[in-house]
């Protein structure tokens, strides 16, 4: 079992090192923003089976806070002056 | 074995390469997107670590406050001068590269040196460990945080207060429609507000509580809090105001004020400065903590002296 959980652990990382690929490339500031948000919820999977995983239930609350504060930067981005790309 | 070592290689290396992207990007609104994720992978970093209290502080800091902080920051940036000055590179300094080799050299002798120091037998770390029982706390991190070394949370109380006045000295006073980037009327906002903003409150409450006996505390609470205060203030329900009230005065000062208060009139007792009297005295201080740094971490946020609610 902890095996299958450390596999899975590994797949949502190399998730995340294939979307790095989508901020890097954009080519919006829109498309960076939502590949960051969608690292925020692989994130959020990640340290949920890691809760499991390393027997910290503590870590649930810190995936709580990755879940309810992710709006924030999206509001905050809202803001920014959009446009075909910012180089 | 293999697959936790994979996984550390990974988040290693990751953090290098995001780090290196952050700092090396011309294009500043990329960099401030990879910085947050850079706290991400931080925050499972601390996870692997064994660290869950700086998990926790890196997520609550680093998604709710320093990202959105950064963002407000370009955009003042190009209201400021929109011919956008931030994106023009520097050049490379000269003296970087001999900077960069001596702080090598640096790192590697203290890692040398480290590695053949035999580790100490009896650490104050183990003693913290030992007495940890005794003092009726579960959490070994607000055990050492509010008792054995409680003088220097006692002071980093003061050092947020002092960066809170010096950065309103510094600062010229914000404009009210600075601040907000979404208009009052926006759709969505009201109702993602009327989730986030009570949800903040409920989560800080249970970080406080949980901190004596589980990871959590303070800091947590204040950053939850602060993040909530930051959505408020980017869709302009509070507004920065021109001179603080009682009630933000009192808000702003009154973790130093219950420390101060509980540290040195136990002395009345016969005590010494700063033994905590007991469980109620960390809940009572670690509350009044919590409100402060929320309130100073809002206000800095909002780059003014007080905040004040919409009118009508």
């Amino acid at each position: 079992m902890s095996q299958i959980l450390g596999l899975a652990i590994l797949f949502l990382l190399l998730n995340l090192v294939a979307g790095l690929w989508r901020v890097a490339r954009g080519p919006t500031g829109a498309d960076r923003m939502l590949a960051a948000l969608l690292f925020g919820s692989t994130t959020v999977a990640v340290l949920l089976i890691m809760a499991e995983w390393m027997a910290m239930p503590a870590l649930r609350s810190v995936a709580l806070l990755f879940v309810m504060l992710a709006s924030i930067v999206t509001i905050a981005f809202f803001g920014l002056p959009t446009g075909d790309d910012e180089r | 074995m293999v697959i936790s070592v994979l996984i550390d290689f990974l988040l290693a290396a990751g953090m290098v390469v995001l780090a290196l992207q952050v700092v090396s990007d011309k294009a500043v609104l990329r960099s401030i997107i990879l910085f947050v994720v850079f706290g991400l992978v931080m925050a499972l970093a601390w996870t692997r670590l064994h660290a869950p209290d700086l998990a926790l502080a890196e997520a609550a800091i680093g998604a709710g406050v320093t990202g959105a902080l950064m963002m407000m920051a370009w955009r003042r940036l190009l209201i400021i001068n929109p011919e956008r000055p931030a994106d023009t590179p520097l050049g490379r300094s000269r003296l970087a590269v001999p900077v960069a080799l001596l702080s090598a050299v640096l790192v590697a002798t203290i890692g040398l040196t480290a590695l053949d120091v035999e580790s100490p037998t009896h650490t104050a770390g183990q003693v913290a460990a030992e007495e940890m029982t005794a003092t009726g706390l579960g959490n070994p991190v607000t055990g050492v945080l509010l008792l054995f070394r409680n003088l220097d949370t006692l002071l980093e109380m003061a050092v947020l207060l002092i960066a809170l006045l010096g950065a309103r000295a510094i600062s010229p006073p914000a404009s009210p429609e600075e601040a907000a980037v979404v208009e009052t009327g926006t759709p969505l906002v009201g109702a993602l507000l009327a989730i986030l903003v009570p949800l903040s409150i409920l989560i800080a409450t249970h970080l406080l509580l949980a901190g004596t006996h589980e990871p959590g505390g303070a800091f947590q609470a204040g950053a939850v809090l602060a993040a909530g205060g930051v959505a408020l203030i980017l869709s302009a329900r509070l507004k920065p105001g021109e001179r603080p009230g009682i009630v933000m005065q009192l808000g702003v000062t009154v973790g130093l004020i219950a420390f101060v208060a509980i540290g040195v009139g136990i002395m009345a007792l016969g005590e010494t400065l700063l033994v905590l009297p007991g469980t109620w005295a960390v809940y009572l201080i670690e509350t009044a903590m919590m409100v402060s740094i929320g309130l100073t971490l809002a206000l800095l946020f909002a780059g003014a002296p007080a905040l004040v609610g919409r009118r009508g």
